[in-house]
């Protein structure tokens, strides 16, 4: 111990990710030893705020000709060297992006649950912090093996707030999400352990930088990489919703706490796309090739089956829950396009549906605090009550439908051109599901806010008059919102370090196909 | 500054205000109105400038970069654009300044007011786009805009499924639409309009795709059914929106890609405007609601542009503004009568909206024309204006639409006969029902309380009357439109020798028969003459303008949701029922532990898993 101990110390120098990672991690260890409520509270706006900052300011430095290399680079010893795990920190133009999205939307949860005023806050708070620091650090990983550790440690605390101060089927809810999501983990688990086995007679590693060069020069053999190439697009499927895997998600955040909802389907689901396109698509790329046509498919399950189920939900937070695995979909086809094109336009997707939905989320449960129910045919006319609740929910769904003017419009716009080159008849098929979400998505508006409102309705507002959205859960609103038109007009601010990132490593995928081809 | 700066300044302007609004002034009505009307007024101007300054220019920024793929904003000013421009621009101050009266003591007149300055961004930006993809975003918009302004009166049932049915049927046309233009960019490997129109590979499926756009914005057979529940939108926002300008676009867009165009998907595009006119006009005969006949006139002569551009014959270039030295052309006959009925359309249309307005202001929001009656003397300048607008409309000698529908009649009738004969048909159709409703609105005796106690609105009402008014007039006269359209008006066909005469006879004949029929039919009184006089047909035209609003409540109540339903009964039993516990029948291990697994185990399990790891990691580094 004291030798990892003294090492650390040697090498430490200021370091903005491991200070994203390491101060929310902190404060919750902090509440976590005994920590007043009053002062865990403040302290909680250190440990959500100083992700977000360093986020905003990692994204306002990031080269823009950043190629294949990582920014804000530093290496940690951790005692397993000689098992090729370190803790290597840094950033490039795909990670970037989410690291900014697991800033914001840290953010805009903690601000949220601070307000709450949930029961035992100060535990609902340090889980979230867990949380915060583990997805910082997914992100921030340039290692696969803390890569996967971060995951783990944001994904525990999701079961356990869902278990604790989740709705209706909590305990349904979390068993069901237990069991999925640590299939999920275990599956590509096993694929990233046999990339590790796999990745070279020189010395084994899970450093990403490392496995690259090494599976550059030498590639795994085309079987070998089919197989862990579907361990992992199962795995990392399953934690992702990936059709017809996705039944845990509904469920999951129907029952979950609204800032445990927006921290996972907002951030943390994304982990799985996440690996396959920093991991799997660059180490296994015939693997890739295998198995896209048979990814498409399911992606297309999501996209016109989840569709259509949406349509037929009464419940809001139901329903919002299949329009998130049904945009999921649209990630998984970009993806099975394997170019530039379709895999930058998921990183967009990801970051635009990221703030969406933790958007949509967040305005669900300020809805349910005012109508007392969530089945959407017991609510109508609440925009006459709440008109700025109104206009924060009507921005968020067409965000979430994809309207030009919010991110998630260039997401969808990207992969649909770059699917055209995969398959033209996908296309159209995936192309129907702007129209699908259209309808699902003002239904609910429509249910919820306009027309006059039912009886029911009535009753309750009449026991207890609904305000508007205070300025307590305005601001975190308002932080995603922001996020989501700044980017909606000015893609380039992500799409400049995406596309130098992803150009640079298609480019090292095609310079050993050419010369098998010889 | 110059004049590519003054295009960005008309975008961007109306963008400012709708944000400004959006965020300070949501409670200051009368200040987000003084904002919003500055903002018109000054498009308006700087669009003259634009138009009458001559210099017409092309230039595109990089906005997103994936790989090969780059997606441009950029601003093509052609002759075509400068017209569409001039189009909006006055259109668009008169509705504003006509709001100011109309929406004077509504309680969400911010909100009103902004709507209005998106649409006039979303609309300007589909007027500049150089490419399809940009065209499309801000197609996108102005469905969004029309939407939110539908929507205005959100508390109403109605106008909250109007709005919600405006934004998805276009969205089924969208869905045509995107697909053209992203086919498009794999054949020819560009968007823009320019590089297109310099080469491209001919396709049937590109230009019918991107017409599935124009079917959906300018509301044609089948996918008309929005257009008129639009109406539930304040009146003024019906006579920009859904009358002028947004429902034009569709036109608009098609003269924009008429290079892509092949004679297959001209046929389909003439028949299917053909059709949509007359099946307007037919339904229009029956309505009671004064905005529902506009609303079912408005798709009846939409749907004249539409036959009139696919009715037009192939043909070499003409030069509309060039730029960059590529060929900047126009292939398709049919765009210069198109433009032409688009142009004095809205000028024509929007006055009758507006008058529209002022009456239904004037009568205290009631809308039934049966109701009405003898507003003559009591509204005589709104009376006025709107004779001058139905004048125009069913095509009177000497003013705006004559000319333009003389242009449509003789295109067809020198390229196709039945199409020529079915418009012809339209026109007559176009008369009665105009002449109908403004005999039954403005003549006889006062046939309601708020009727008789009508009276005009402040000059904010009537000085766009007037405007609009005058210009339903000139419109039409070669030389206004010339200055308007530049080289697009040298497309405009002209009857010359017996098929002039045949042409200017057919269009009298059809316009005295449609006005006669109607002045000797309807009285003001309180009921439909037709409906009395005879039932069956009218009976048959209320079916037949039923018929699609019954097809589309049956597909989405008793298909679209059923199958939803379904799909979700299966995924609730199959996947999550049998599928699940199949599985963690056959992994015992899983499903045993699941059962156990309450919240207090559920803890135990993490921690387990903590432990385990930090021990892995303590041995694996050896710390002990």
């Amino acid at each position: 111990m004291p030798r990892v101990f003294s090492d650390f110390v040697m090498n430490f120098h200021f370091d903005p990710l491991l200070l994203a990672i390491a101060t929310p991690l902190a404060v919750a260890v902090a509440i976590l030893l005994g920590l007043p409520k009053r002062h865990s509270i403040k302290l909680a706006y250190v440990g959500f705020g100083v992700p977000a900052i360093i986020a905003l300011w990692a994204w306002m430095n990031f080269p823009a000709d950043a190629g294949a290399k990582y920014a804000f680079f530093t290496r940690y010893s951790t005692g397993l060297d000689s098992f090729g795990i370190t803790l290597a920190l840094g950033l490039n133009g795909v990670a970037l992006p989410l690291f900014v999205l697991a800033g914001l939307v840290g953010l805009a949860a903690g601000l949220y649950a601070i307000q709450s005023n949930a029961e035992r806050l100060k535990i609902y708070l340090m889980l979230l912090l867990f949380m915060q620091g583990g997805l910082m650090g997914v992100f921030a990983s340039v290692d696969v093996f803390f890569f996967y550790f971060f995951h783990e440690l944001a994904l525990i605390p999701t079961f356990i707030m869902v278990g604790i101060w989740g709705g209706r089927d909590r305990n349904y809810a979390a068993m069901k999400m237990t069991i999925y999501l640590t299939a999920g983990a275990m599956l590509s688990l096993i694929g990233l352990i046999a990339i590790y086995v796999k990745s070279g007679h020189s010395g084994q590693t899970f450093d990403l930088i490392m496995l690259r060069e090494a599976l550059a020069a030498e590639p795994i053999g085309a079987t070998t990489q089919k197989h862990i190439f579907g361990l992992l697009m199962f795995g990392f499927g399953i934690l992702v919703s990936l059709w017809p895997f996705h039944t845990w998600a509904p469920l999951g955040y129907g029952a979950a706490p609204s800032s445990a909802a927006m921290l996972h389907a907002g951030v943390l689901k994304k982990f799985g796309l996440y690996g396959l396109i920093q991991v799997a698509l660059p180490l296994l790329p015939e693997g890739a090739k295998d198995w896209a046509r048979l990814l498409a498919y399911l992606a297309l399950g999501n996209v016109l089956v989840v569709g259509l189920i949406a349509i037929a939900q009464r419940d809001l937070k139901q329903m919002l829950g299949y329009s998130s695995v049904m945009h999921m979909g649209y990630a998984f086809l970009g993806i099975a396009c394997f170019s530039v094109l379709g895999v930058g336009g998921v990183v967009l997707l990801m970051v635009a549906h990221g703030l969406s939905v933790a958007l949509l989320f967040l305005l669900a449960t300020s809805i349910h605090q005012r109508t007392h129910t969530l089945d959407m045919t017991q609510m109508g006319g609440l925009a006459q009550k709440t008109p700025v609740l109104a206009a924060f929910f009507v921005a968020a769904t067409l965000a979430g439908i994809g309207l030009p003017g919010f991110a998630n419009f260039w997401g969808e716009l990207t992969i649909f051109v770059a699917l055209w080159h995969f398959s033209p008849w996908m296309t159209v098929a995936a192309v129907a599901g702007v129209v699908i979400s259209a309808i699902y998505g003002l239904r609910s508006v429509a249910a919820v806010f306009f027309g006059p409102p039912t009886e029911a309705l009535d009753k309750v507002t009449a026991a207890h008059p609904p305000a508007d959205l205070s300025w307590r859960e305005k601001i975190p609103a308002l932080i995603l919102l922001a996020a989501l038109l700044f980017v909606g007009f000015w893609p380039k601010s992500l799409s400049t370090p995406l596309n130098s990132t992803l150009a640079a490593s298609f480019r090292m995928l095609d310079a050993p196909r050419l010369t098998a081809g010889r | 500054m110059t004049m590519l700066q003054h295009a960005i300044l008309v975008l961007i302007l109306p963008l400012l205000s709708a944000t400004v609004i959006a965020i300070f002034l949501r409670r200051a009505g009368g200040i987000a109105a003084a904002v919003s009307v500055t903002a018109a007024t000054a498009i308006a101007a700087i669009a003259l400038i634009l138009l009458l300054h001559g210099e017409r220019f092309e230039n595109s920024m990089e906005w997103l970069k994936l790989g090969n793929f780059t997606l441009s904003l950029g601003i093509k000013f052609d002759d075509l654009a400068a017209l569409m421009l001039t189009i909006v621009g006055v259109v668009g101050l008169c509705v504003h300044v006509f709001s100011l009266g109309y929406m004077h003591d509504d309680a969400s007149k911010a909100r009103y007011f902004g709507g209005l300055s998106v649409f006039m961004f979303s609309m300007l930006g589909i007027v500049f786009a150089d490419n399809l993809f940009m065209m499309f975003i801000f197609w996108e918009l102005v469905g969004f805009s029309s939407y939110l302004l539908i929507n205005h009166y959100h508390e109403k049932q109605s106008a909250a499924d109007a709005a919600k049915k405006a934004f998805i049927v276009n969205r089924v046309g969208d869905f045509g639409f995107l697909l053209g233009i992203v086919m498009c960019y794999w054949l020819n490997g560009t968007v823009n309009l320019t590089e297109l129109a310099g080469h491209h590979v001919f396709s049937n499926w590109v230009p019918l795709l991107l017409f599935c756009g124009a079917v959906g914005k300018s509301a044609q057979l089948p996918l008309q059914v929005w257009l008129p529940d639009a109406m539930e939108g304040p009146t003024p926002v019906s006579a920009l929106i859904h009358a002028a300008t947004m429902v034009a676009a569709g036109i608009y867009m098609l003269c924009r890609i008429n290079v892509l165009m092949v004679p297959q998907a001209l046929t389909v595009i003439m028949w299917t405007g053909t059709a949509t006119a007359l099946y307007a006009a037919l339904c229009a005969i029956t309505q009671r609601d004064i905005k529902k006949v506009l609303a079912y006139s408005t798709l009846s002569q939409l749907g004249y542009m539409v036959a009139a551009f696919g009715v037009g014959p192939t043909l070499e270039g003409i030069p509309i503004g060039d730029a960059r030295g590529l060929p900047n052309s126009i292939l398709v006959g049919g765009v210069g009568a198109a433009m032409f009925h688009l142009t004095t359309h809205a000028f024509f249309k929007a006055l009758l909206f507006l008058g529209s307005g002022s009456v239904i202001y004037g009568c205290h929001h009631e809308q039934d024309i049966f109701k009405m009656g003898g507003l003559k003397s009591r509204m005589p300048i709104t009376f006025a204006t709107f004779t001058i607008g139905v004048a125009a409309i069913i095509g009177l000698p000497f003013l705006a639409g004559f000319f333009s529908k003389d242009a449509i009649l003789y295109l067809a009738f020198a390229n196709n006969k039945a199409v020529f004969a079915v418009l012809a048909f339209t026109a007559v159709l176009t008369a009665l029902y105009m002449v109908r409703l403004w005999k039954i609105v403005f003549l006889g005796a006062p046939r309601s309380e708020e009727a008789s106690h009508a009276h005009e609105g402040g000059l904010s009402m009537t000085v766009p009357l007037v405007l609009l008014a005058l210009l339903s007039v000139v419109g039409g006269y070669g030389f206004v439109f010339k200055k308007l359209a530049g080289n697009v008006a040298i497309l405009v066909p002209e009857a010359e020798g017996s098929a002039h005469s045949v042409i200017l006879a057919t269009s009298l004949v059809v316009m005295i028969l449609g006005a006669g029929t109607a002045l000797l039919l309807y009285r003001p009184t309180e009921s439909d003459a037709l409906e009395v006089k005879s039932p069956g047909l009218f009976g048959a035209l209320l079916a037949l303008k039923e018929s699609f609003d019954a097809i589309y409540d049956y597909y989405v109540a008793k298909i679209q949701q059923r199958f939803a339903i379904l799909l979700n009964f299966l995924e609730q039993v199959a996947l999550a029922g049998l599928v699940i516990r199949g599985v963690s029948g056959l992994v015992g291990l899983i499903g045993i532990g699941a059962r156990a697994l309450h919240v207090g185990s559920l803890h135990a399990y993490v921690y387990w898993f903590l432990i385990g790891a930090v021990l892995l990691w303590a041995y694996a580094a050896g710390v002990f």
